[in-house]
């Protein structure tokens, strides 16, 4: 135990010596003259002589009063215990929020133990001191920005909430820190996570930084995979992938259900690491699909997928190209698009479709409709072309996005590429060391992709990844045509073009409730916000208020870098001038300070309270006695 | 009459007409009045008889019985004589204090009872000490007596310290003959005990009316005071909480307690009055049960 400011003990001492002195001296007492001092000659005991001091007698109120000064003179001194936190005046606080800390392992969930921790911290800062609240997990938040209030600081902590989608980058989190933290000195950054994160590798801060790692159990399985598919017309089969992210090896239980009715039950024996697949054949008449693993683990959210049937509508592309092999194959590969193969660029396109692909191609102007640019040549309204990258290395940005899915980069190489800036709608896919190779956003209520490389300058379409790349673009630019396109990550935004007799568009969530959008250009986008449960969410296309078709989407929590729940205990973060901060040594170092002057504070309250009532006993009494008397007369 | 009318209501001295002073026994007096006294007299209330002894008044024997016996003998008659009351009042300065005041509280028992036995053709004396200054009227008898024990009650003031064991010994040196004696006191002295003592050494038919305050029941005190004592004793600091005014209502008790026993076991009347209590109550209802008026 120590004290901040041990030189308030010379004014409690002073306190104390007063009240002492106030009972050494004589008091000035009223006087009253009686008939006679007779009788009470014979009572009281405390008659001295007329002496300005008196001796110090026993007296409950001088203790009383002794002990409120004491309590208050260590009060003031400002007692602390060293404790695993932070001592900084400016305090960076920064929570993951992500799927991976819905985790049950630790009381209540991993997010809230995160709270109480991020909490405590905020409790433990010295007066004056100021924090900020970021939230990792999907887009980043900062529901609190450097503010001394700590109301409000609670409140934003309080106010985090989980996010199923999104996956946990740190990268934009640790850079605004690296921001805040340059501004002022004795700056602390403290990030609570269950360590499941991606930490970007020229992280650095130019503060200390403190790791409080969360959880405590690995033990979860999750459905990794569903799919419902006609592989043949009359032939309806049902996949899933069932894996065990825990370090034991488990039996669970899988159960499906048909459109509401429970289909089968398959019990899978899952090593760890490894995964199970349920392949089998359901009626044809099937339209959905839930598979549910029963028992329970560390985090239920991603014991449960659905699935649903793929429309038998085809999905019309439009492809705009000089002509190109490789990408006509892949998408005559993907059973239910229908490609439109223009082959010039002068054509105007005025018609809605759902998808243009523009293989090196730039109609003027771009068509309506979701886009994909491949190789683009020059700038458009919605990027910039500023040159070109020669053999770049093509990588996975660290965002663990669904458009890579089964998409392996290892082995590609890339003879040139567009040089794509000011691209500020869209997230990176692929990235390289020079510039981004791959872009995917919303702009304008379209989705966008943009391949920055030729085809043709690259050996990605002899790679088995290409179709299955090219499948997903699809896949995420046409949604709403059932099967894979269907399935949603959470928190994404759903947009969509609707044909020209649609008025308006209603998605119903899963737990009923329902939101109406109006198409704007022939688009309709919903906001992220809105699909951020789990389950199956239907869209109705309205023509003047009657339902003239509809379309499901399915929204599963699945996400493999937030299955993996087994907490890190190192964070490696570096931090300019410290070293490596971050790991679980210097974590567990006592660096924060836990004031508890407030318990002092509260019990000199207490005790004045009693004090009160102690000098108060005759007037309390009286009142008791009156009370008494009244009670009886009534 | 002025002073009269500074008493008492003309309206409380007719009831007062009406009562009439108890003694327990029969007092012989120095002058013939209408109390019957130890004495053989000359009423018409047959007494005793009495064998003829040379020198006796001859006229007194009983001819019949000398004609039926064939000796002489005498027969005697109860003797009327009036009585003297005597009146002491304390003047100290602990009793010109509280409300109502005691020492106007006790000249007003005083000059009722005073009233009551020279309306009774009694003589009533009294006498005040206080300060060491002690005033006396001698002992008047009949109305004609009232003015002047009225005049001397009414300038009544409280003064100084009182030795009452002094006075006491002075009153009993200085009487000239015995009969009710009514001491009005607080008694909130050490030395009451051997006052009443050296009282009891005459024959004196003593009531002691014990007067205190209301305030002095109960005081009214709260806080830290000093305590000043009216007739100049030492200060007296005091913390009054409900503990130490417990205490002092207890040890009040029991000091009157202990004067009502030791006024008991010598035959002194002991009756205590709270000056709260009406004047009226008092004669009419506290003395008459006690006997003292009728």
């Amino acid at each position: 135990m120590g004290f901040i400011a041990p030189l308030m003990f010379i004014a409690g001492g002073t306190v104390l010596a007063g009240i002492v002195a106030m009972y050494i001296l004589r008091l000035r007492r009223e006087e009253r003259t009686v008939s006679s001092t007779f009788l009470w000659n014979q009572l009281v005991r405390d008659v001295e002589a007329n002496a300005p001091w008196q001796r110090l007698r026993h007296n409950w109120l001088l203790w009383l009063q002794l002990l409120i000064a004491l309590l208050l003179a260590f009060a003031i001194a400002r007692p602390f215990r060293e404790t695993v936190g932070v001592s900084g005046q400016n305090l960076i606080v920064i929570i993951d929020r992500s799927a991976s800390m819905g985790a049950t392992d630790v009381e209540a969930n991993r997010l809230e133990a995160a709270k109480n921790e991020a909490i405590r911290l905020v409790d433990q800062l010295p007066d004056g001191a100021r924090a900020t609240i970021m939230a990792i997990g999907g887009e980043l938040d900062v529901p609190a920005a450097a503010t001394t209030d700590r109301r409000e600081i609670r409140d934003a902590i309080e106010g985090i909430e989980l996010r199923l989608g999104g996956g946990s980058d740190m990268s934009q989190a640790l850079s605004l820190a690296g921001a805040l933290a340059a501004r002022e000195e004795e700056s602390e950054v403290a990030i609570l996570t269950d360590g499941q994160v991606t930490v970007p590798m020229s992280a650095t801060l130019p503060a200390k930084i403190r790791y409080f790692p969360v959880g405590s159990s690995n033990n979860n399985q999750a459905i990794a995979a569903i799919a419902l598919n006609e592989l043949a017309p009359g032939t309806l089969t049902f996949f899933a992938r069932v894996t065990n992210q825990g370090q034991e090896r488990v039996t669970r239980r899988l159960l499906v259900t048909l459109d509401g009715t429970l289909f089968n039950a398959y019990d899978l024996e899952i090593l760890p690491g490894q995964d199970q697949t349920v392949n089998i054949d359901v009626p044809s008449t099937a339209s959905t699909v839930e598979a549910r693993l029963d028992g329970s683990d560390s985090l239920p959210s991603d014991d449960v997928a659905w699935a649903i049937r793929p429309s038998s509508d085809a999905i019309p592309v439009r492809f705009v190209t000089p002509g190109n092999r490789f990408l006509a194959t892949a998408l005559g590969l993907m059973p239910r698009v229908q490609v439109s193969a223009y082959l010039t660029e002068t054509a105007t396109f005025t018609d809605t479709a759902l998808l243009t692909i523009l293989d090196a191609s730039l109609p003027e102007p771009l068509p309506p409709g979701n886009l994909l640019f491949i190789a683009p040549y020059r700038s458009t309204e919605y990027f910039s072309v500023t040159g070109s990258l020669d053999r770049p290395v093509p990588r996975p940005a660290p965002t663990d996005d669904p458009l890579l899915r089964n998409v392996e980069l290892g082995e590609v190489n890339i003879l040139k590429s567009a040089r794509i800036e000011n691209a500020p709608w869209a997230h990176t896919v692929i990235d390289s060391a020079a510039g981004p190779l791959l872009i995917a956003g919303e702009v304008d209520g379209r989705r966008i992709a943009v391949l920055g490389f030729d085809t043709h300058d690259s050996d990605l379409p002899l790679n088995i990844s290409f179709p299955l790349l090219i499948a997903n673009l699809v896949g995420y630019l046409a949604p709403g045509t059932g099967g894979d396109s269907a399935i949603l990550p959470p928190d994404q935004e759903l947009a969509f073009a609707v044909t020209n007799d649609i008025s308006g568009v209603r998605l119903i969530q899963p737990n009923g409730e329902t939101h109406e959008a109006t198409p704007n250009n022939g688009l309709i986008s919903f906001d992220g916000s809105l699909l951020k449960q789990a389950g199956i969410y239907s869209v109705e296309l309205l023509n003047d208020g009657v339902v003239a078709r509809s379309q499901r989407y399915v929204v599963n929590a699945y996400r493999e870098s937030e299955a993996k729940i087994t907490p890190v205990q190192v964070l490696d973060v570096a931090q300019i001038g410290g070293g490596q901060v971050g790991s679980s040594e210097t974590t567990q170092a006592k660096a924060g300070r836990e004031e508890w002057w407030r318990w002092l504070a509260l019990a000199a309250l207490i005790f004045v309270l009693i004090e009160w009532v102690f000098a108060q006993r005759s007037a309390l009494t009286r009142l008791k006695l009156w009370w008494n008397a009244r009670r009886s007369a009534a | 009459m002025s002073e009269q009318a500074a008493l008492f209501e003309p309206q409380f001295l007719k009831q007062l007409d009406r009562l009439a002073l108890l003694t327990r026994r029969n007092i012989a007096g120095q002058m013939q009045g209408e109390r019957r006294s130890p004495r053989r007299g000359s009423s018409v209330e047959y007494a005793d008889f009495k064998p003829y002894t040379p020198g006796d008044d001859f006229r007194q024997i009983d001819w019949n019985l000398y004609a039926r016996l064939e000796k002489f003998f005498l027969k005697l008659f109860v003797a009327e004589e009036e009585i003297t009351l005597h009146l002491l009042i304390d003047t100290s300065a602990s009793m010109d204090w509280g409300e109502p005041n005691k020492l106007r509280y006790a000249a007003q028992a005083a000059g009722a009872l005073g009233y009551i036995a020279l309306a009774s053709l009694d003589r009533a004396q009294v006498t005040s000490f206080g300060g060491g200054n002690e005033q006396r009227i001698p002992a008047g008898r009949g109305r004609a007596g009232v003015p002047p024990l009225f005049n001397l009650l009414s300038q009544l003031k409280g003064n100084g310290n009182t030795s009452l064991l002094q006075a006491s010994r002075r009153y009993v040196q200085t009487a000239r003959v015995a009969g009710p004696l009514l001491l009005c006191s607080d008694l909130l002295t050490p030395d009451w005990e051997e006052a009443l003592r050296t009282l009891g050494r005459r024959p004196f038919e003593i009531t002691v009316l014990h007067v205190l305050s209301p305030d002095e029941l109960n005081p009214p005190f709260e806080g830290d005071l000093k305590l000043l004592d009216a007739e100049g004793g030492e200060a007296l600091d005091i913390s009054a909480d409900l503990d130490l005014l417990q205490r002092y209502v207890e040890r009040l008790q029991a000091w009157r307690e202990e004067v009502e026993h030791f006024c008991t076991t010598r035959g002194i009347n002991y009756i205590f009055v709270d000056t709260s209590l009406p004047l009226e109550s008092l004669l009419i209802s506290v003395l008459r049960e006690r006997q003292i008026v009728r």
